[in-house]
């Protein structure tokens, strides 16, 4: 009787100490952001911000106690912007982690992934990419982008020029690639139920030198309003300064990869005046309250670029996601991720954002224009925050 | 040590095997392959699957440039050819995924032939030169015929079918990108031990003799030609169905080159060239990756050790070219002499 009594004691003791043991393991499990980072390649210039701003803030989380008591870890890999090195690294990334975030660095990859994205439920995903094609619940239903996606950049530059002067000519110069034409046909769309005038469509080759005659015939199109997209930074030094010293007036504007700071001061001083759409607020914008914005000069004093912010903002709105998910008591999949994510309403992103966000579908389609002052070597705003209707 | 292989026939002299001991370790070879896929994580199938597609291609180009001597930079055209070819008609008519690799191999092959027209007429650099057009033009029909291709945003292929069950993981792609390369590399080794090869070998090795010799060298290049794209075109079919997605900028001259380097760092004009190469240039990047991923460096090794490890990897290249500029297949020779001729050392 004795022996049988003291046995289930013991099974019993047993079972508790296992649970115990496996429960306090899952309560400090770390909850794994994965990413498919570019440091070398093309595109190394953003993704070594972007590392940056994802380490930062995981950091400032992590310092404060994590998430619910759960750490938050990084585990990057080098792609070199390439698809086949993107898709290498989510695979080994997420054979050797139990991965619920990931970071993803192009449309190209966004989109080979997705399957398996889907296939597996485990995560939720955001990235460099701001293609249009991203921007469809239903097509990827566990992705989101942190902004307005391409067409939604140029609406928002569109909405701006017919508030500044309504039926301006617009000219719209774009790269002979997936991402030059990605907002190309929004864009004619746009154009036209604002009452604006479409004068002219250049496409180049990206990245190209000798736009003399692109130039020619942006001149003879004589339009209020240029929009670049498609680039990062040439042509568009060689076709404002060639513009200007053909004494055209008409005002440049670029959309977010070609927005950064550093890449418009390169322009030199016939840069000066060039505008574009921002959905974040620059390193050294004190207007406002923006905490963040402080945190972030607090830790670098010197000037981080946009990529950073961009990085930095997806990794805050993956964990908000997170947050929002174990408190709800629901068990940290894509869906559920995706759905608190979509929950986020006039949030507030500690100013990196200059007004409060709500996140509907895949983006947010806020932005504000900004322009280059070369004196001040800054882009300042010359608007307020424009939110397009979603 | 290996006493000797005496051959008694031409055929045992033109065997694939000459020799018991390279049938048993080609057994070998087959049985792993086989145990591979239950041993291996996701990582490492989709890595063998990645290197599986670029044998096939990479076999096919040293058809063409290591066998033949025609410079191409044109593979990667061929190949989007194949893709395109299997998405839509994946997409479209959901044909048996076999059927659309046929389909793409062919259109790749018929691209290959008349891309292969001025090489009747031109040479080495001026000839690579020419297939660039390929990739141009190719290029401006994936992103222009929007209709049947989809335009900028390319096409999603849906997952291949095999028996019911669709292949929608590395794991069960393996089982047919495995034999299909295994498949299309005994068919070039074979290639060469018919007239057809041997033609190419002449004419590489000097197209003029060759004529004379009796061989028409406009067939016999334009044949080269189309069992070389007919290669990438399966390649492409593969990458199609692995990738799943395929854009205008799913093939960019830098993978022509990519091929290129794999044949040349191989070894031109072996079969095993192509497969060292293909494997070389997959995996040394990723190995590098790991290498740089254990070093007790921190959290910054990535960031710190990205460019180096880039440099490395094109420090290797240029390494291997200057000291093996017959390739890794060289090496292969090599080692297997050593240790046919052990313990002696010539």
């Amino acid at each position: 009787m004795l022996r049988t009594h003291l046995k289930k004691w013991i099974t019993s003791l047993a079972v508790t100490s296992v649970l115990a043991a496996a429960s306090s393991a899952w309560a400090q499990e770390d909850i794994v952001l994965g990413g498919s980072i570019p440091l070398t390649g093309v595109f190394a210039f953003a993704g070594i911000g972007i590392d940056a701003g994802i380490k930062d803030y995981l950091k400032i989380v992590n310092d404060a106690g994590g998430v619910k008591g759960r750490k938050l870890r990084y585990v990057p890999e080098d792609t070199g912007y390439k698809v086949d090195a993107s898709m290498a690294a989510f695979k080994k990334i997420t054979s050797q982690n139990k991965v619920s975030l990931y970071y993803a660095d192009s449309t190209g990859f966004s989109k080979t992934v997705n399957p398996e994205l889907e296939r597996s439920g485990a995560m939720l995903m955001t990235g460099a990419s701001f293609g249009k094609e991203l921007n469809d619940p239903k097509k990827y239903p566990l992705q989101f982008m942190v902004g307005p996606d391409y067409s939604e950049m140029v609406g928002i530059l569109l909405n701006y020029i017919a508030k500044t002067k309504p039926g301006a000519k617009v000219a719209i110069v774009y790269s002979d690639t997936e991402f030059g034409r990605d907002p190309i046909e929004a864009a004619r769309t746009s154009i036209k139920k604002l009452g604006l005038n479409l004068v002219t469509e250049i496409v180049t080759a990206p990245g190209s030198v000798d736009v003399s005659s692109e130039v020619i015939k942006l001149r003879r199109a004589d339009p209020d309003y240029t929009i670049f997209h498609g680039y990062i930074l040439a042509p568009i030094p060689e076709f404002v300064s060639q513009a200007k010293a053909l004494g055209m007036k008409t005002a440049f504007m670029g959309t977010f990869w070609s927005m950064d700071n550093s890449t418009v001061m390169k322009m030199g001083d016939s840069g000066d005046g060039f505008m574009g759409v921002m959905p974040y607020r620059y390193y050294y914008d004190t207007e406002g309250k923006s905490p963040m914005l402080e945190k972030i000069r607090q830790l670098h004093p010197e000037y981080q670029s946009t990529a950073y912010t961009q990085g930095f903002l997806s990794a805050m709105l993956m964990t908000e996601a997170v947050k929002r998910t174990l408190d709800a008591g629901k068990p940290l999949d894509g869906k559920n991720m995706k759905a608190a994510l979509n929950s986020i309403a006039n949030f507030d992103t500690g100013g990196l954002i200059g007004t409060p966000i709500t996140i509907k579908g895949n983006s947010i389609p806020v932005g504000r224009i900004y322009k280059a002052d070369m004196k001040q070597k800054k882009m300042l705003p010359v608007s307020d925050w424009i939110t397009l209707e979603q | 040590m290996r006493i000797g292989s005496a051959k008694q026939s031409y055929l045992a002299d033109q065997a694939l095997f000459d020799s018991t001991p390279q049938r048993a370790w080609f057994g070998v070879l087959l049985l792993a392959l086989v145990a591979f896929p239950f041993m291996a994580n996701e990582y490492w199938l989709y890595l063998a699957c990645l290197v599986g597609l670029n044998i096939v291609s990479t076999t096919g180009l040293n058809l063409l440039t290591g066998y033949t001597g025609l410079v191409s930079l044109g593979q990667a055209a061929f190949m989007g050819l194949g893709a395109y070819t299997v998405a839509i008609l994946q997409v479209r008519y959901g044909s048996p995924f076999l059927l659309n690799l046929l389909a793409g191999g062919i259109v790749a092959m018929l691209g290959g032939i008349l891309v292969g027209l001025p090489s009747l007429r031109v040479k080495g650099l001026y000839l690579a030169i020419a297939t660039i057009a390929a990739g141009f033009m190719t290029h401006f029909l994936f992103a222009h015929w929007a209709s049947i291709t989809g335009g900028n945003g390319g096409m999603t292929v849906p997952p291949a079918r095999l028996f019911g069950a669709e292949l929608d993981t590395s794991f069960r792609l393996y089982w047919v990108i495995a034999p299909i390369m295994i498949l299309m590399v005994f068919g070039a080794a074979n290639l060469f031990r018919t007239r057809i090869g041997r033609a190419f070998i002449a004419i590489r090795d000097r197209d003029i003799s060759a004529a004379v010799l009796g061989i028409p060298l406009m067939p016999y290049k334009l044949m080269s030609f189309a069992i070389s794209s007919f290669y990438a075109g399966v390649a492409g079919g593969l990458f199609a169905y692995f990738f799943r997605v395929v854009t205008p900028e799913s093939f960019p001259l830098l993978m022509s080159i990519f091929f290129l380097a794999a044949v040349i760092v191989g070894g031109m004009g072996t079969i095993s060239g192509s497969i060292f190469g293909a494997i070389f240039m997959t995996l040394v990047p990723e190995l590098l990756k790991l290498i740089v991923g254990w070093l007790p460096l921190g959290d910054n090794a990535t960031l710190v050790l990205s460019p180096v490890r880039t440099i490395v990897f094109g420090s290797m290249i240029v390494l291997f070219l200057i000291f093996e500029p017959h390739g890794l297949a060289e090496i292969w020779r090599r080692i297997r002499r050593l240790f046919h001729l052990w313990p002696f050392r010539t």
